[in-house]
Formats: C-alpha cells, structure tokens, sequence
C-alpha cells in the first residue's frame, strides 16, 4: 500500500502524521498527532473530483455517541481538503467479521446493531441519510461503536459516480433503488440488513466476480435466508425487500424486529450461530478473497442454485483457467505432446510458419504498443474531453523528515481491502457512439501498419511467398479480413449478442473476403502456380451446384469462400478484437487460431487448397488484429464512460446494463 | 527488578497500527508518573505506578506482583510462570493478555483487554527476547495481513536492526542484510512502511 504522506509529514498546521491508517473509498486516512498531542484521523479528500462539502459542513456539528465525530475541515497549501476527525482505535466491524468466517455470536450481532441502529436513527431523526454503510465504516473504541464517513457519503457517492470506479467492495451493501438513483432512508435499512445477514452468516447475501453482476444479484435476486436461524428470515427478509416501499421502514424497526426474533431464542442453537467461540478466529477463504482479491473465478456460494447454464460457463472458465494452473513443467510436457502431434501429423510447416510469424508479431509488440498508445485517443476509462488521464500512484520513497511530498492524485476509488471487479470481453458495459467510433477507425488504421508488419515477417522469414507481388496479395487479404472482424466486431463490443448469431454473421462476411481472396490474384496477375502451388490431386470435385475443385490442381472460389467462412465462424473473433481482452497480444490466443485455420486449410486440401498459406493466413489475421484492435489495460476498465455517469435516459440504464451482463454471462 | 534497563521504541506502522517495542530483561507495569521515572509499560490506570514486573528468565517469563495482581483468576503473592493465553489482572480491573505467538520466539506479546491503555492509542506491546517477527501470518508477534514478507525485528549489540527476504530500505537507502534502525528510521519496502521511534 502506498501514501502519499510519510510519517512526520505536517500537511496541516498543527498535526503531524505518525502513520497512515488506511486508504479509504475517497481517500487516505492517517493518524496524526496535534502539536499537544491529541490524537485525530485526518482524512484527505480527493481534489481531482468536484467537491460536494456542503453535506459535511451541514453534519459538522451533529453529536452522537455512535458518529464518529468531525472536528474540522480544514484545507492545506495545496487546497485539498482534509477532514479532521476523531480518531477511533480499535478493531471495526470489517476486521471483526473476518475473525469470525462462519458468523458471530448472537450477543456480539446485537452488540454492533445497538449502535449502529443509534447512529443511524440520530442521523435519519435530522433527515440525513448515510448512504454508505458498511462494515468498513463502522468502529468499535472499546465498548462504543460507531459509524464514520457521516456527511461525506454524498460526497462519496458523487465522486464515485462520476469517476465510475465502483468497486465490488462498495456494492455489497448497495440497495437496488441506487442504481436508479433513488437514496432514501430505506438504502441504510437495506445495507443494515445486508450487514445483519454477514454478521450471523458470516458471507453477504449477494456476492459475485464483478460489481454488475452483484448489482444484478441485488435487483434480482433472492437472498438466501435459509442458512439463518429460522425466526430471524422474516426479519432479514424484509430489511432485504427489492422494493422501498415495501421494505421495513426504519432501522429502529429493524432493530425491534431483531430483538424479538431472537429473545428467548436458544441462540446457540442454530448452526450458523454455533460456529462461533473457536479461541484461534481463522480467516475463511471467501473473507480473504473478499478482503484480498477479487480476481478469482467466483465461486456460487449457494451451489443449489446454480443453473445449468452457469454450470456450463463455470465448467468453461475453469477449463480455460485450468491451462494456467497447470505447472510449468507440465506445460512442457502437454505442449512437446502437441509439438510431436503436429510433426507426425505433417503439419509441421504451417505451424513453423506460424511460430516465425507470431515470434516476428511479438518481437513487433513493444514497438506497436508506443504507438498505439500515443495513437489512441480513446481508451474506456480515459477522459474523453482530452483532459489528462489522472496519473497513477507510483511508489512513493521514504521521505526525508518533514519533507513535504510531491502530491500525486489518488486514484478516487482504491479501497484498501476491495480491489475493482475482472473485466472480460462478456462484461457488459457503456460505450459512447463517438468512443465507439474513435475505436473502430483507430484499430483499422492501425491494422494496416500491423498487417504490413506481419506480412513483411512473413515475407522475410518464409519461402512462402515468392514475390513482392505475392506479399501484396498476402498483406491485402490479410488486412481485408482484419477489417472484416474488426468492425463488427467493435460494433458488438460491451453489447450482450449469442455467440452462434455472431458466428453466422462473421461466417457470411467471411464468404465475400473468401470471393476477393480467390479473384484478386487475376488482377495483381499473381502466377497462381508459384502461390497456390497447385495440389497434386487434380481430380474434380462437384458438390451439389457447387464446384470446389476444377481439376486443375487449383482451389476454385468456393473453395475460397468456405475457407474463410469457416476459419470467420470457428474462433469467437470478437474476443481478440474486445478492449477487455486479457492482454493485448496472447500468443496462446493466436497460436489456437493456427491450430484452427491448420484444421480447416487441411480439410480443403483435397479440393487443392494451399494449405501453409492458408494456416498463416489464420496466424497472421489473429496477430493483426491482436496488435490492431483498441485495447484496455485491467487497471483503467470501466464499465460507464468517465464522463458520463449512467443516467436513465442514457445509452443504457443500469438495469439493462446488468440485464446485458447476466445474458453475456451466460453466454460466455 | 527495574524498568531503567528498559529500552522503548514505537513502532507506527503504515495501514497495521502502532506498537511499543521493550528492549530489556525486566518490564514494570503502572501509572505513569509526572514526577519519576514512568513505569515501562504505562497504564493510565489506577494501579500504582510500579504494580508489577514482567521478567524473562532463560526459558520462561515470570509475573512478580508488587500491588494486587493476579493471572488467569490465579492470586500472585509474589512470582508466578506467565504462560501464552495468560490474562494477567491489576487492581482488579486492569486485563492485559500476555502470549507468545510464535513458536519460534520467546518474544511476548501484551495486549490490552480492558479499556485502560497508556496515553495514547497503542494496538499492543512487544516484550523483545530474542527477536520479533512482523508480517502476514497471525501467529506473527505483528499481524500485518496485507504484507507481502515478514520483517525481523531483533536486537544487537545495544541496537535495534530488522531483517527481511523483500528488499528494505531504510530512509531511502537499501538494506542488504540487516539494517539499523535508529530514532526516526522509516523502513520500506514493497507494500509496507514503519517508523521507528525511540521512546525517552
């Protein structure tokens, strides 16, 4: 974790920073003492986003024994803000729940729900609603428990509104209306809700890879209340309810509720509730992966709920995760497998063609990569009015005593324990007509110097094309059917679409790049001899009305058209093409491509098509439209464009969008 | 039996807490005192202001109780054995805990299971024996759980050094094998930070 101020760093009369607590949704927060030695957290706010401090100053002076209180706000040389606060020690909600995996005892759960109901009736009492409670902003000093960041919740979430940086950890606790911009008081009994539910099961109802699909668990889901102690389901259940309306209607309620539920209860009866009292509190794997790591393929937590189509795309990603798992030495040994298969099976020359080509487009790369950069106006998740990208957190050296540091923005949302959902191609999202644009004419541009790359390694580094002539042929065709997969491909980006439809679609377009493929020789007045390097099998071949081989040693249009049909509609090519994908260039990715377009040429080599030319065709499109297609790095993924927050009239409201993700999801 | 011989250090470590670090033989626990010499472990308590002494043998620790004290419900008229998971008792009111975490170090860890803490916030004490460890594991003297690495904090030769397998740095300088950490020290590396404080 990096700060951007060291210890002994006084960025504000009169305080000294001794440590730094932690970062924050919105912020760092460090422990500093006064000059007379009180102690105090000092917050420091974003200044990167617009500031909305009237709600701090309105909830400036409110007092209650369970708010932490605010002392100051107060704004340091630079003009950020920093909000002086009471400095509460102890372990929060958050840290006590990871003590307790399988859930607390009951005492405990009343423990903390007495003081967060206080807190947040005081602040509902004055018509103020928290807005972002969770576990992370509830303490415990000594026996008081308190509920912090009051006031600074509009803040925080117009910052994250506007930043779009939405981690899942923020979206646990987060009631359905929010998403249609609806922040009642019933958004507090809603996460009160999901935090009584944590507290006695020991995992939030709604869980998931990504913060949409989460969202959509809120919207559509049903939490699972059986896993609670039987009187306490109808509670939950209505803290829980989809509908404000229909929800419980204040947090005292809920509370009352509570309490009768489990008075006279034998509390220690049912299961979630016994699993408390181990002396040595351990860390369960799902509270780490929450606190840790995102990024791990999800596991249902409820398995009996799985459907069949999740259980499909559950059995694909773990097959796809499964190769990366697999240790390297026995990579080695699947891949010499592969190798031998390949020399065996005569194939061994379009594969070498390949590697040379995929080693050339890789050793390109770096070189690309500068380029696109710079030639890429609009990535998702960089400002789309050419304001500056906000500069990441470098690491941040020990500084001297007193040293004032450099100030470098923080990222708005970089939550300690939370870090933001994986990304895929399958990830529904927002993407502006004009972003939309941007990416398209960028990534043909570009696949024009990508394919003159590739072809220009393959030119040099096989014998398979004889003349310049013949490189020209290659490199259009290549570059032709690069754009054939880039544009719809593009088109179809972040939009939910079945994967058969976009394969008959690719497979279709794949015929006309098949058509030009086979008459654009006659016009470079190509030697088909010398390219095509007629099959010997000279034989006819009629199928139905369609002629697939002459006779004459050579591969008819058809022949052609099926070709690329076949090698547009076998590999999910919007995947390569997608800015989500997961790295720019995946050798693995083309070199599947290969094994595909080897499958398929060799198919058609009994109606005399050439098949080296062809398997490098598939290597080379894939590396070109790798290197070509727009690309987002992980750390800058969004799911809305930066400026333009989800708004219901937009492209897509959040309800569609999630709509969207979970038809993707199952799709993938 | 006195707590001159102690050497305190803070430890203020980024994202984890802070924590006071003993150096000595013998730790005397009580009030603190505007007038003589506080107690090593300070208690803003009512207990008196040299209430009772921790002291390490060469195999065990020992509890020798000047004011009412006792451990885990047991009285201690004079001495008694400290064991890890002992609660130790002041004046009926004051709790601590005493452990020792790792098996692989006599080093004790104190910490304050009643409200009563010294004058300002501290997450716990070390009672340094041998060395400490600091770092992601819970049965780390320190738990840091977002570390990458454990850091080895012992004493040498009157001075207090740290050891890690990350790559440290000390106030900008790397450290190739142990460095020395002095009043004021800020240790790095990739994913953690702590100052070192040397307590008068």
């Amino acid at each position: 974790m990096k700060f951007t101020f060291a210890p002994e760093a006084r960025p504000l009369d009169g305080y000294t920073i001794k440590r730094a607590i932690h970062r924050g949704g919105f912020g760092e927060v460090y422990y500093a003492l006064s000059d007379a030695g009180k102690e105090v957290a000092l917050k420091l706010l974003n200044n990167n986003l617009e500031i909305e401090l009237r709600g701090v100053t309105q909830c400036l002076n409110l007092k209650h024994q369970n708010l932490v209180t605010i002392f100051d706000i107060r704004q340091d040389e630079d003009n950020d803000h920093w909000v002086v606060m009471e400095y509460v020690s102890g372990r929060g909600l958050y840290e006590t729940l990871r003590d307790y995996p399988k859930g607390m005892p009951v005492q405990e759960v009343l423990n903390w729900m007495t003081g967060i109901t206080a807190g947040l009736s005081f602040l509902h009492d004055r018509g103020i609603v928290h807005r972002d409670l969770k576990p992370a902003n509830v303490f415990r000093d000594h026996n008081a428990i308190k509920v912090g960041d009051v006031g600074l919740s509009k803040y925080i979430s117009e910052s994250r509104r506007s930043a779009q940086t939405q981690s899942v950890g923020t979206v646990y606790y987060m009631a359905p209306e929010v998403a249609r911009g609806r922040y009642g008081r019933e958004v507090d009994v809603y996460a009160l809700g999901i935090m009584l539910y944590e507290m006695i099961t020991g995992t939030v109802p709604f869980d998931g890879q990504t913060t949409a699909e989460i969202l959509m668990k809120h919207l559509t889901a049903d939490p699972d209340v059986s896993v609670l102690p039987k009187k306490l389901r109808p509670v939950i259940s209505a803290a829980l309810e989809k509908d404000p309306d229909k929800r419980t209607k204040t947090v005292e309620e809920v509370d009352r509720q509570f309490r009768l539920a489990v008075a006279g209860e034998n509390i220690s009866a049912p299961v979630p509730l016994t699993a408390f009292a181990s002396a040595a509190p351990v860390q369960s794997v799902d509270a780490q992966r929450r606190s840790h790591e995102d990024t791990v393929v999800d596991i249902e937590i409820h398995p009996e709920r799985t459907t069949e189509t999740n259980a499909t795309k559950n059995a694909i990603t773990s097959l796809g995760t499964y190769w990366s798992a697999l240790p390297a030495p026995l990579q080695w040994v699947i891949g010499g497998a592969v190798a031998l298969l390949v020399i065996e099976s005569g194939m061994l020359r379009p594969v070498a063609v390949g590697g040379m080509i995929g080693g050339a487009a890789y050793l390109g790369y770096q070189l690309l990569t500068t380029f696109t950069r710079e030639g890429q106006p609009v990535e998702h998740g960089t400002p789309t009015n050419g304001e500056p990208p906000p500069p990441q957190r470098t690491n941040q050296p020990a500084m001297a005593k007193d040293a004032r540091p450099a100030r470098q923005l923080p990222p708005a949302e970089l939550a300690k324990k939370y870090r933001p959902a994986v990304y895929t191609p399958a990830t529904a999202r927002t993407i502006s007509r004009r972003q939309r644009a941007t990416d398209v004419s960028t990534s043909v541009s570009m696949s024009l110097a990508a394919a003159a790359l590739v072809t220009t390694a393959v030119y040099f580094t096989t014998d398979l094309l004889a003349d310049v002539a013949q490189a020209v042929y290659f490199g259009t065709i290549t570059m032709l059917a690069a754009w054939t997969l880039i544009v719809p491909s593009k088109l179809w980006e972040g939009r939910s679409g079945d994967s058969f439809s976009r394969r008959i679609v690719l497979g279709g377009l794949g015929l006309g790049v098949g058509l030009v493929a086979a008459l654009l020789p006659k016009y470079l007045l190509i030697d088909r001899t010398a390219l095509f390097r007629g099959n010997s099998s000279a034989h006819e071949y009629i199928l139905g009305r369609v002629n697939m081989a002459d006779g004459s040693g050579f591969p008819t249009i058809a022949c052609f058209m099926l070709f690329f049909a076949a090698l547009f509609s076998v590999r999910r090519w919007w995947w390569q093409i997608d800015s989500f994908r997961k790295s720019r260039f995946r050798v693995s990715s083309a070199l599947f491509t290969l094994l595909m377009g080897v499958i398929v040429a060799s198919v058609l080599q009994q109606y005399a098509f050439p098949d080296s030319l062809g398997a490098t065709w598939a290597l080379a499109i894939s590396a070109v439209v790798q290197l070509s297609a727009g690309w987002t790095p992980p750390e800058d993924r969004r799911l809305w464009p930066l400026n333009s927050p989800p708004q219901p009239s937009a492209d897509a409201t959040p309800q569609q969008m999630v709509n969207r993700e979970v038809t993707s999801l199952t799709q993938a | 039996m006195n707590g001159s011989a102690c050497r305190k250090y803070m430890l203020w470590i980024d994202g984890v807490g802070a924590w006071q670090l003993c150096v000595g033989e013998s730790f005397v626990i009580g009030a603190p005192s505007l007038d003589h010499e506080s107690a090593d472990i300070a208690l803003l308590a009512n207990v008196s202001r040299k209430h009772a002494t921790i002291q390490r043998n060469s195999t065990e620790w020992r509890l020798y109780a000047h004011q009412p004290t006792s451990v885990s419900g047991r009285t201690i008229a004079d001495s008694g054995v400290l064991r890890s998971g002992d609660q130790i008792c002041l004046a009926e009111r004051v709790k601590l805990g005493f452990r020792t975490p790792c098996a692989l170090s006599s080093s004790a860890v104190i910490d304050f299971e009643s409200d009563h803490r010294p004058s300002h916030s501290l997450d716990g004490i070390i009672l340094l024996a041998d060395h400490c460890l600091l770092g992601p594991r819970r049965d780390h003297h320190v738990w840091c759980s977002e570390w990458p690495e454990m850091v080895v904090v012992f004493h040498q030769d009157g001075e207090l050094r740290c050891r890690s397998k990350a790559a440290l740095s000390i106030d900008g300088h790397i450290v190739c094998d142990a460095g020395l950490l002095r009043h004021g020290s800020v240790l790095t590396s990739e994913g953690l930070r702590f100052r070192v404080e040397q307590v008068e």
